[in-house]
């Protein structure tokens, strides 16, 4: 039971990281994008790709990954977000996201393969170290790092004050001479490196696996709206709760009841808390 | 006055060959279309891209010999991407729009669960090369011939070699969540239930599940002598198998084929967790005792090996040997029937008996569609590949 929950908690740092990326996107363009899972999917692959293919030093292919994270996230904003929602209000970046998502798992299908491959290990450490071992903590590690990260960056940072403000209010930011579309990529960039790096970080875990995309796209999203949208402590809360109650729902249930746990903790969350465990309750003004 | 003794001798030529060839009704029709429904690209490609090589190969080495009673195939190849709903629409876009004579797959059983209606619907012959059980019914769909083995005959095969040569009882059946693992899971318990066994444990994971430990961990204190996965997610399956060696528990594996094919080697912590592992195979991609695999195999391997580069063949031959056995059955099919009537066709394959072939040897009767033998199913070492064949189990 225990191996299950830190099985659990593993990968539900990973979903914690999934949504704190979704949340980063969202606080500049009000869009949940479904790119989201695939910023990790890229860090996993191209981490084992730059590693064990390519040779390089484990430093460099951890700069890398993310690099290349930045830049799906940087290319996700220009081809998917920026010009939907400079034509429309409607929710019309759910389809361009979701077309750009599918594309690229596509691509890294055909150009990785569809069979898992394996991610190289990042510390010296011997496989009989059980509960132990670097696969369990490493995403737990760097999901904390990065919502402690996240936190500093718009309590002390000029650039994170400017996202929270255009997550208060676009216009008037613009208004202010905040240079609103820039932010917005930038922001795409800083998810982007955050997801490749999670994905990079539980590699070993997941393997590095093309298909890895939509299920954390979904389990992220889960994370967040359980924790509370905009909320970072809620995605990190969300996210591992959702990682250790589908580990003991598979554990006393059986394995064909995980996808059921974790859409039926949405709904009931939704239901009984629509704005999440941490988030804030909206007010219509009258 | 040229041209038109040259019409006279096409004329004259024509005619000599309606006289001659009266058993090639159907010479004067052109090619023989050949609808080939692969998962080419997509999450289950690596079976379809290796078959596609056989096909291709195949089609090539008979229109280079002349055809078949003359007359030229013409592979019109569609992929599915591994999806049902892709299937369909290509399945009737054969039918209706190319009109082929014979549509081959597609590979994965869900997606000929839902293509084998259409093809028997439109009366053309269909080799079916997806597993489970349901795809092939003689009644229901009379054109539809199978030219792999069930999947029950993987199941029996490593039943058999679980309960009579290591002598186990005390058994773990592991399936995964997907529509295949499930059905193969709950074949496999009954399958043993009636042979008087009863499993001390069952389960079905995730098939991208990140962590086996309690499973295993269930299974040994249930008393698990063999753990018996029913997963083609080599994902899976590989973590089965570290997780395993993690815990130093030298129990043996014995499944489905897939815990065999060379992706796993790559995702293995330590090599020598693939040992004491066994998986269902085939007698035509197995060394025998002398090292050696059988005359067809090892013919159809040295021809097809400069297409595929040249050197040791890295994935399992026997996916390439079932690609091109599929298109000489049709070649069978075609001469015995003397033409591609749907009807003739039908009749020459419910007559086929111990049709030798690379992958196997097949043979269909009025009642059954199921042309894979028995006998040509072996089990095999999983850590024993090696130029695209394998060792058999001891």
């Amino acid at each position: 039971m225990l191996s299950a929950l830190l099985a659990g908690l593993a990968i539900g740092a990973l979903y914690a990281a999934t949504a704190l990326a979704y949340n980063v996107m969202f606080s500049t363009s009000k869009v949940l994008s479904v790119t989201t899972g695939h910023l990790s999917m890229l860090g996993g692959v191209f981490g084992a790709w730059l590693m064990a293919d390519k040779g390089l030093p484990i430093p460099l292919a951890v700069v890398l990954s993310g690099v290349i994270g930045a830049a799906f996230g940087w290319a996700t904003e220009l081809i998917a977000i920026r010009r939907v929602l400079a034509r429309s209000d409607e929710h019309l970046w759910l389809l361009s996201t979701l077309a750009l998502a599918t594309m690229v798992q596509q691509a890294v299908g055909l150009w990785w393969g569809t069979e898992p491959k394996p991610f190289p290990r990042l510390i010296a450490q011997d496989f009989s170290a059980g509960m132990a071992d670097q696969k369990y903590w490493l995403p737990v590690i760097v999901a904390l790092l990065l919502a402690l990260g996240l936190e500093l960056f718009y309590r002390r940072t000029l650039y994170g004050k400017l996202f929270v403000a255009m997550s208060e209010d676009t216009f008037a930011a613009r208004a202010r001479g905040i240079p609103t579309d820039l932010l917005r990529s930038l922001s795409y960039a800083l998810a982007g490196a955050m997801g490749a790096l999670a994905g990079f970080a539980a590699g070993q875990l997941t393997f590095a696996y093309f298909a890895l995309g939509l299920t954390l796209t979904l389990n992220g999203f889960v994370a967040l709206a359980v924790g509370g949208l905009g909320s970072n402590l809620g995605a990190l809360v969300g996210g591992l709760a959702l990682g250790v109650l589908s580990a003991i729902a598979t554990y006393t249930l059986g394995g064909e009841y995980q996808q059921t746990i974790s859409v039926g903790l949405l709904m009931l969350v939704l239901l009984a808390k629509p704005e999440g465990l941490f988030g804030s309750a909206k007010t219509r003004p009258v | 006055m040229r041209l038109l003794s040259r019409r006279r001798i096409v004329a004259f030529l024509t005619a000599a060959v309606c006289v001659t060839g009266s058993g090639w009704t159907n010479a004067a029709d052109g090619t023989i279309r050949l609808g080939w429904l692969s998962s080419l690209t997509g999450p289950l490609s690596s079976a379809a891209v290796a078959e596609n090589q056989g096909v291709q190969f195949a089609v090539e080495e008979i229109n280079k010999a002349g055809g078949i009673g003359g007359r030229q195939i013409e592979l019109i190849t569609y992929d599915t991407q591994g999806d049902p709903t892709k299937a369909v629409n290509f399945a009737q876009r054969l039918a209706f729009v190319d009109k082929v004579h014979f549509v081959i797959g597609p590979v994965n059983s869900g997606e000929s669960l839902a293509t084998v209606p259409i093809v028997s619907k439109a009366g053309i012959p269909n080799l079916v090369i997806g597993t489970i059980d349901e795809l092939v019914d003689a009644k229901k769909y009379a054109r539809a011939f199978r030219a792999i083995n069930t999947n029950r005959q993987w199941i029996e095969a490593a039943n058999d070699y679980v309960l009579k040569i290591l002598r186990k009882s005390k058994i773990a059946i592991i399936g995964d969540t997907s529509g295949y693992g499930t059905s193969s899971a709950k074949t496999a318990t009954q399958m043993l239930e009636s042979a008087g066994v009863k499993p001390v444990y069952s389960v079905l994971i995730d098939p991208n599940k990140t962590d086996l430990t309690d499973e295993m961990n269930k299974a040994k204190a249930a008393g698990a002598e063999v753990l018996m996965p029913w997963s083609a997610a080599t994902g899976l399956l590989a973590r089965l198998l570290n997780t395993r060696g993690d815990m130093g528990w030298n129990v043996p594996i014995v499944g489905h084929s897939a815990l065999m094919a060379p992706a796993i080697r790559k995702l293995l912590n330590k090599p020598e967790y693939w040992a004491n592992a066994v998986a269902a195979g085939y007698v035509s991609t197995t060394y025998g005792v002398d090292g050696k695999l059988p005359a067809n195999t090892k013919a159809l391997m040295e021809r097809i090996r400069p297409k595929l580069g040249g050197a040791e063949i890295d994935f399992m031959f026997w996916w390439v040997a079932l690609g091109y056995d599929t298109v000489k059955i049709v070649e069978h099919a075609v001469k015995t029937a003397g033409g591609t009537d749907a009807a003739a066709i039908q009749k020459a394959l419910e007559n086929t008996k111990a049709l030798k072939g690379s992958y196997a040897s097949y043979s269909w009767s009025v009642e059954d569609r199921n042309g894979f033998p028995d006998h040509d199913i072996v089990m095999n070492q999983a850590n024993s590949f090696k130029d695209g064949a394998y060792r058999a189990a001891k």
